[in-house]
């Protein structure tokens, strides 16, 4: 997994719990490196579920909180960085569907042994959007986090579910309904 | 990464931020490596690149120099075997009919005819091979000119009737009105396509009529001409109809047991109509016979005034357009001046008479001739060189058709006549009715039956038992008698001013100018038809540089004795 989502993991820590709180649980988690990242290199993703559950022990907040603030804190982290891929882009929907058909293109020029994620979008109604995410990695809340956010992005408001996609492992479906834009 | 609450940093905060740094140096340094090491492989490659372009673009140009010196040399080979193998063939086929001209005894004149069929066979297959070997080379280019497909069709029928059993009585041509008089394409090339599909007709076939028959229609370029040859012979199973336009393919003939030619005469006819855009093919049923037919689109060049009546056609023949025509003559030899302007004078054409290509070029002047016959070999000015220099000098729509007279059957003479703008040659010995059809056709004259042709009856004059029997019809086809006899006298005194320069010559040493001479000689008696002479001064020609005394004085003995024989008959004195 790219360091930039370990550094900004620990940044948004950092500004949650304090510097003091960061260093006590770092040190508590027994992370490789001794908890050093930065963000162009590569890291198991692994270390990213202990730093979650440690700090989830430390605070008594369920990881999945954890993963969708985390969620809500990288989508505003894009949004600074790059700006690039939000213009063009009117609504939640189109945003979530450049993320394969854009953003990962993108991505993988970069970094051609990147293992990314796939998003599969379709829109099964005029307002409604299914995403189906598909990772070996355990972060759906993470993911429910950032579709949070770009909706939020957009000004819209929308009912977020999801459920595990039936007959396929490794994958889960959201189901966005935008309600008011 | 830095709080603003305070100042300090922890202990275990520093040291991770040290490690990520650490961690981050190696990357950008083993990234930078990674990128130096593909910068310097891609370097390498796109030098390796333009090398193999350089290469490569060396071996491209080398191949296509090489291919076009073999191409070259190919051209030249096929142009040099075309003199190489034609000349002596003329002249072995000249020679035989020659001997049948004289010969009486009739066993062998079968032979002899015999040996002339065998020999057209050959030139035939010469001529067909030398001509696929020139599309082959791609050294194969249509002419775009006059074309007056009831003339060709005619003078095709007059010349393949003579090589086909009852030839005269079973071929038949019928020509719609339709078909325009003019129209532009390759008259050479079309003629040689009806002409094979007739003899092929003759060929395959024993007995029933062939007839040629031509129609148009209208095609966007102008017209589709339509020609068809049927015969009534062995025909063509579908199964041998499939590989009959192709190359070297023949369909067996039961009339003639062995196969004549080379299968190449349809394969070179495919070629010469699809290269002129159009199409050939054939409909037949075995044992029933053959309809061949070919289809051409063409430019129609000018509308029919009249309609012309279709029905047969037996030889082509003109009078009324050259009646009348005003025609320059460049010729430097006396023989072939008197000849020429005795045949023209019988056509009722006005002659101006050049005696070389300079007078010629003088003379000339646009509007005042029709036609020019053009000699090659002249002193001071050569027939092409004047050519060239009229066709410089003035624009080519007032130039009338300029026709070369040659002894030579050279390809080398008809490309540079057609580089210098002549429009046809002729090859000598010429026959009146060449000549006639040629200026006919390059007149753009209509063709009729010629009938005023008659045959001249009674006691033939003493001389003529001297001539040779086929060149003393064709003098007597084109003048008087008193004109033949003329002729004749003035060749003899000709003839000892030249035997006598000759021996002149070769007592001196003198060997080329003697030959030279004994050239002229040879062509001369060629000509009127006095063989022994031409043969005497033949072997003169020949043998000029290694003659002694005594041999000089017998072979001028004996051309002597000739001419005393000549001159004896022409005073109609008793040898």
């Amino acid at each position: 997994m790219k360091g930039v989502v370990f550094v900004e993991l620990l940044s948004m820590a950092e500004k949650a719990f304090g510097e003091d709180v960061v260093d006590q649980v770092i040190e508590k988690a027994d992370l490789a490196n001794g908890g050093g990242y930065t963000a162009v290199g590569n890291y198991p993703c692994e270390e990213l579920v202990k730093i979650v559950d440690a700090f989830s022990a430390h605070s008594g907040l369920s990881p999945e909180l954890l993963q969708r603030k985390f969620g809500h804190w990288m989508m505003d982290f894009f949004g600074k960085h790059y700006p690039e891929f939000f213009t063009g882009k009117s609504t939640s929907f189109e945003m979530l569907e450049a993320v394969d058909q854009e953003i990962h293109v993108e991505v993988l020029k970069l970094y051609p042994e990147a293992e990314l994620p796939r998003f599969e979008t379709e829109r099964t109604g005029e307002r409604q959007l299914e995403m189906v995410y598909t990772s070996p990695r355990p972060l759906v809340s993470f993911c429910q986090g950032l579709i949070e956010a770009c909706v939020e992005n957009f000004g819209e408001t929308a009912e977020i579910a999801f459920e595990a996609t039936p007959d396929q492992s490794n994958s889960t479906t959201f189901t966005i309904d935008v309600t008011d834009t | 990464m830095s709080s603003v609450q305070d100042d300090r940093v922890s202990r275990s905060r520093y040291e991770r931020e040290t490690t990520a740094r650490k961690e981050a140096e190696q990357l950008l340094e083993q990234k930078s490596r990674e990128l130096f090491l593909a910068n310097q492989k891609l370097s390498q490659q796109s030098e390796m690149l333009e090398q193999t372009v350089k290469q490569r673009t060396a071996e491209l140009r080398l191949a296509l120099e090489k291919a076009e010196a073999a191409s070259a040399m190919r051209a030249r080979f096929i142009a040099t075997m075309s003199h190489e193998i034609r000349t002596p063939l003329g002249g072995l086929l000249g020679m035989i009919d020659l001997i049948l001209g004289d010969e009486t005894d009739p066993a062998k004149r079968e032979l002899l005819e015999y040996a002339s069929t065998s020999g057209e066979a050959l030139k035939r297959i010469v001529n067909d091979v030398l001509d696929f070997s020139k599309m082959e080379a791609g050294a194969f280019q249509f002419e775009n000119e006059k074309v007056d497909i009831r003339a060709l069709i005619g003078g095709v029928l007059a010349l393949t009737g003579a090589s086909i059993p009852d030839g005269d009585a079973r071929l038949r041509s019928s020509i719609s009105p339709t078909v325009p008089q003019f129209f532009a394409g390759d008259a050479t090339r079309i003629r040689q396509v009806l002409a094979n599909l007739i003899s092929n007709a003759g060929r395959y076939s024993s007995g029933g009529t062939i007839e040629v028959r031509a129609f148009a229609s209208p095609h966007k370029k102008g017209a589709l001409i339509r020609v068809e040859v049927e015969d009534h012979g062995v025909g063509i199973s579908t199964e041998q109809q499939k590989d009959l336009f192709k190359d070297f393919t023949q369909v067996q003939n039961k009339l003639t047991a062995a196969a004549q030619g080379t299968g190449l005469g349809l394969a070179i006819s495919r070629r010469i109509i699809e290269g002129a855009g159009g199409h050939i093919d054939v409909h037949s049923e075995p044992g029933v016979g053959s309809v061949f037919w070919f289809e051409l689109p063409v430019e129609v060049v000018e509308a029919r005034s009249s309609l012309q009546k279709s029905g047969s056609i037996g030889a082509p023949a003109a009078k009324a357009e050259v009646d009348g025509a005003r025609i320059l003559l460049a010729e430097d030899n006396k023989i072939n001046q008197k000849l020429l302007l005795t045949f023209l004078k019988r056509m009722n054409v006005t002659a101006d008479l050049a005696e070389n290509g300079r007078i010629a070029v003088e003379k000339f002047a646009p509007g005042k001739y029709d036609l020019v016959l053009m000699d090659v070999a002249m002193p001071e000015m050569d027939g092409l060189e004047a050519t060239r220099i009229i066709r410089d000098s003035w624009p080519a729509e007032k130039i009338p058709p300029i026709v070369v007279l040659t002894a030579h059957v050279l390809d080398a003479i008809h490309e540079d006549s057609a580089r210098v703008g002549i429009d046809r040659v002729l090859s000598k010995p010429i026959t009146f009715g060449d000549l006639r059809d040629a200026i006919s056709e390059e007149l753009g004259a209509k063709h009729a039956p010629d009938q005023d042709a008659p045959m001249q009856f009674g006691a033939r004059p003493a001389v003529f038992v001297h001539l040779s029997e086929p060149i003393l019809q064709g003098l007597i086809e084109s003048m008087s008698e008193n004109e033949v006899i003329a002729l004749v006298e003035e060749f003899v005194i000709d003839s000892r001013r030249l035997l006598e320069a000759i021996t002149s010559n070769l007592r001196r040493g003198e060997a080329e100018a003697a030959a030279a001479e004994a050239h002229a000689l040879k062509g001369m008696s060629g000509l009127i038809g006095v063989q022994g002479v031409s043969e005497l001064a033949g072997q003169l020609e020949q043998s000029a540089p290694y003659l002694d005394e005594a041999s000089i004085d017998e072979v001028a003995g004996s051309i002597a004795q000739h001419l005393d024989t000549l001159d004896r008959a022409l005073n109609n004195t008793p040898d």
